[in-house]
């Protein structure tokens, strides 16, 4: 039984991507293209893990990240970032300041956009167990 | 404390000496007074005297001639000639004589005289008896020598007389003889003499007594007070203005020495300030800061003071030019010579030699004369103030002053000094060249033209807070738009109340606008960078995908990844294009085109993507907007970014589910008006705000920031302007303005 997991993200050609990618190494997938939709996604599909786009339009990924972590149900499904934002470069696309200061659990990874197959694959597997 | 040599002296001291004077001469008065007095007394009580005794003896004779008659009128001769004889032998008489009226002596009482009896008398030596017969009244006078008194009574002719033979016939004689009394008057005189003598004597007495007494007076009250008197003023003459006794008593001269004694006191209060002054004027000419010197004729220091000799050393007899200045000959224009020749005080500057080395020592000299009793010039008071520190501040002043002014003239602002009253009292060269003649006019006349003073006046707040203020103003001048930053410096007077502000104006035209570029430059840089990733992202994407599709054998998945390829190849040379219209300074190629044409190009261009997106492009604008002179080219790519823009707006929304992009134009007054309107995501204001300035990405499109870079330099290159209004959820507007000129004209101003 092979491990499913949601990818959230706007840019089709970044979706058409990570799917390729991950169905290659012997996950399923599913796609959301907005935060709204991941959600409704996480609930239904119960991925094993969530590839989530951060920095989406009206800031949904972040909406999402929240809500996500505040529901019970899905909130252990583990969380990798990838995002085109590198949070060294930027001081104040620090997680922190994306989320707020309440005491959420950060997610469990962090990929910078140009994706790294190899450093994603890895942090995809220690995500999911 | 007399010591008298000889007698002599002795008595020409006393003579010569005021107690002798004051007594001899008093009583010398009193003498000569009481002599007047009593010669006064005698000779009047003399006369009265006489008086009397005259008087008595004519009652006598009046007596005897009454006895004589009765004898005559019984003819009795021997009668008459006892009675004669008895009343002359009285002691009280000296001789009675009668005489008939021929003279004739008849009886006398003198015994001696009894044989001139019958003959006449002696008229001659007798005046009184001279014509008896005529003479009807009694005479007297005085006779030998005074001492006797001769009286003639005249015997009358009477009833019975002349009838009488004896007279014989003398009825018509009215004066029948002559009555003669002599009276003795020694006794009398010889007493009158006594008592001259006697009065000669108490007068003499008299002197003695007043005399003696004065000078008694005079040695022991008056001579003691005048002794001590003198012992005062001798004591005054040496120096001593102490008086030795105060003990005067209460007459005028205690008066007088009390009067010394002030006059010594009032000497020595005098004497004390003389000598405080002496001191004073001592140690201020040794004290005093500057070079004293005294010179005489010969140009020879007599004396100076401790400033010119710690600085020059002692230079007692040495001439003035040679101990100031190393000359060997008196100075030109000297002015100890002009101050003896004029007694004038004279003023020069002068340059001396100090130290050993003989530094230049710049000095103000005075002289002035110093007077000797008669009124001359004895010697000439040198007095030089050194001034060499502030001539050299004066140079070094004047140097800055100098600097400054170059500084002011040719520093590359605009500077002017505003007054209290705003009115402009200095203004430098590059202000005058192009502001023109501005000294004494208000500073915001000059500068803006206005008729009041502007408001959040620097200038007023340096005034009033004595800091530096500066504000960035936007200045149109001759149609040109300039940036100037306004920077105010207080200038105060030396007790630091500001009296003037310094008004320094920059041109930061050029800085402001090299800043916009390069942070234009910047966002372009980061805003490639981004786009770079992204289309990096893609291509790497799509490769993987390909090769998957290969590998599997999966040809629908070759196809997407291919896709992908291609399209973040068009993204590349989409960015290409961007950054070569953002970064190249490019001239707007114009050429006449039509406007409706463009945007309906544009139209066709994006329709595709649009349905694709569910959005509707709508075109308001009409067919016959007219053909203008622009660059068609650049326009167009304007548009079409901002019509690319909005697509993506409206994509990357769900708040609603149908999106529309408004694109218009309209020409009116010569200006085009063109606006791309969408009803998409919008921005918050804060992105708004930065949309031009600040790169800002949604993310995924194809590089929104550098788009609206590239947008708005067109836009600008065309003179014109863009805004934008927007409102998140609600859409966005973006407005832009060009003026449109007419294809010469634009001919005309490309040519230039």
């Amino acid at each position: 039984m092979s491990k499913k997991i949601l990818i959230v993200d706007d840019e089709p050609d970044m979706v058409s991507f990570l799917q390729c990618l991950l169905e290659d190494n012997g996950y399923t997938t599913v796609t959301a293209r907005d935060g709204e939709e991941g959600l409704q996604m996480a609930k239904s599909e119960k991925p094993d893990m969530i590839s989530l786009d951060l920095l989406m339009p009206n800031q949904t990924g972040i909406k999402m990240f929240r809500e996500l972590r505040k529901d019970d149900e899905i909130k252990d499904i583990p969380v990798v970032m990838v995002t085109g934002f590198a949070k060294d470069d930027v001081p104040q696309m620090d997680f922190k300041v994306w989320i707020g200061k309440r005491s959420i659990k950060p997610p469990e990874a962090y990929i910078e956009k140009p994706v790294d197959k190899e450093l994603l694959l890895q942090a995809i597997k220690k995500a999911v167990g | 404390m007399h010591r008298w040599r000889t007698p002599i002296e002795f008595v020409r001291k006393f003579v010569t000496s005021l107690s002798f004077k004051l007594s001899f001469y008093a009583g010398l008065v009193m003498f000569v007074a009481l002599l007047a007095f009593t010669y006064r007394t005698i000779s009047t009580q003399e006369e009265s005297l006489i008086q009397e005794r005259i008087k008595a003896a004519l009652k006598d004779s009046e007596v005897i001639k009454a006895a004589i008659w009765n004898g005559m009128m019984t003819k009795d001769r021997e009668v008459i000639r006892q009675i004669v004889e008895a009343i002359g032998s009285h002691e009280g008489f000296k001789e009675l004589n009668i005489y008939d009226q021929k003279g004739i002596l008849h009886y006398t009482s003198n015994t001696d005289n009894k044989s001139g009896i019958g003959s006449a008398s002696p008229s001659q030596s007798d005046s009184l008896l001279k014509d008896i017969s005529k003479n009807l009244d009694m005479r007297y006078r005085f006779s030998d020598d005074g001492s006797c008194l001769n009286v003639v009574n005249p015997l009358k002719n009477t009833q019975g007389c002349s009838t009488i033979a004896c007279h014989g016939s003398a009825d018509n004689t009215p004066v029948l003889g002559a009555l003669q009394l002599k009276l003795p008057l020694e006794k009398f005189r010889a007493r009158i003499d006594k008592q001259a003598q006697e009065t000669l004597l108490f007068a003499a007495g008299l002197f003695l007594l007043v005399s003696t007494s004065l000078g008694l007076v005079i040695i022991f009250r008056v001579i003691p007070a005048i002794r001590k008197l003198q012992a005062n003023a001798r004591n005054l003459a040496s120096g001593n203005y102490n008086p030795q006794s105060q003990d005067y008593g209460s007459d005028e001269i205690a008066d007088l020495a009390r009067s010394f004694d002030e006059m010594s006191q009032q000497i020595t209060q005098s004497q004390t300030k003389l000598e405080e002054s002496r001191r004073l004027y001592r140690e201020l000419f040794q004290k005093v800061p500057c070079y004293l010197t005294v010179v005489d004729k010969n140009y020879r220091i007599s004396r100076s003071n401790e400033a010119f000799k710690n600085e020059f050393g002692d230079q007692s007899g040495n001439r003035c030019f040679r101990a100031f200045k190393g000359r060997d000959s008196k100075c030109e224009n000297c002015l100890v010579d002009r101050t003896f020749s004029d007694k004038l005080p004279h003023r020069s500057e002068e340059i001396w030699l100090t130290g050993d080395h003989g530094e230049q020592t710049f000095v103000i000299l005075n002289t002035s004369p110093i007077y000797n009793e008669s009124g001359g010039v004895s010697e000439v008071l040198e007095m030089a103030v050194d001034v060499t520190r502030v001539e050299k501040l004066q140079k070094q002043l004047k140097k800055k002053e100098q600097q400054f002014q170059t500084l002011f003239e040719n520093v590359p602002c605009y500077l002017t000094v505003v007054d209290r009253s705003f009115r402009i009292a200095f203004a430098n060269k590059i202000f005058m060249e192009d502001f023109g003649e501005a000294i004494g006019k208000n500073c915001y006349l000059v500068y803006k033209g206005r008729n009041e003073k502007c408001e959040d006046c620097p200038v007023e707040k340096t005034f009033i807070d004595g800091t530096i203020h500066s504000s960035e103003e936007v200045w149109h001048r001759n149609g040109e738009t300039k940036h100037i930053v306004v920077r105010t410096a207080p200038i105060e007077d030396d007790q630091g109340n500001i009296v003037e502000v310094m008004e320094m104006s920059t041109d930061i035209t050029e800085i402001k606008t090299l800043q916009n570029e390069l942070a234009i430059l910047g966002e372009t840089v980061a805003g490639m960078s981004h786009d770079v990733k992204n289309i990096l992202s893609g291509l790497e994407g799509g490769v993987y995908i390909v090769d998957s599709g290969l590998r599997s054998g999966k040809e629908d998945r070759t196809r997407t990844g291919w896709n992908m390829v291609k399209k973040n190849v068009e993204k590349v040379s989409g960015l290409v294009k961007d950054i070569l219209y953002a970064s190249k300074e490019r001239t707007p190629e114009y050429e006449e085109c039509g406007i409706a044409d463009i945007l309906k190009e544009i139209s066709d261009l994006y329709g595709k993507k649009a349905k694709e997106s569910n959005v509707d492009l709508v075109q308001e604008f009409d067919d016959n907007l007219g053909t203008w002179y622009l660059d068609p080219k650049g326009i167009h790519s304007a548009i079409s970014n901002l019509v690319s823009n909005a697509i993506q707006a409206c994509h990357s929304t769900r708040a609603k589910s149908s999106f529309y992009v408004r694109i218009g134009a309209r020409v009116e007054n010569s200006v085009l008006s063109l606006w791309v309107a969408d009803n998409g995501s919008g921005m918050p204001e804060e992105v708004r705000q930065k949309l031009f300035t600040k790169f800002y990405s949604t993310k995924g499109s194809k590089g929104t920031g550098l788009g609206l870079v590239v947008t708005r330099k067109i836009i600008e290159e065309h003179g014109g302007t863009i805004a934008v209004e927007s409102a998140t959820d609600v859409g966005t507007t973006f407005h832009i303005e060009i003026p449109l000129s007419r294809p010469k004209q634009v001919q005309a101003s490309r040519s230039m």
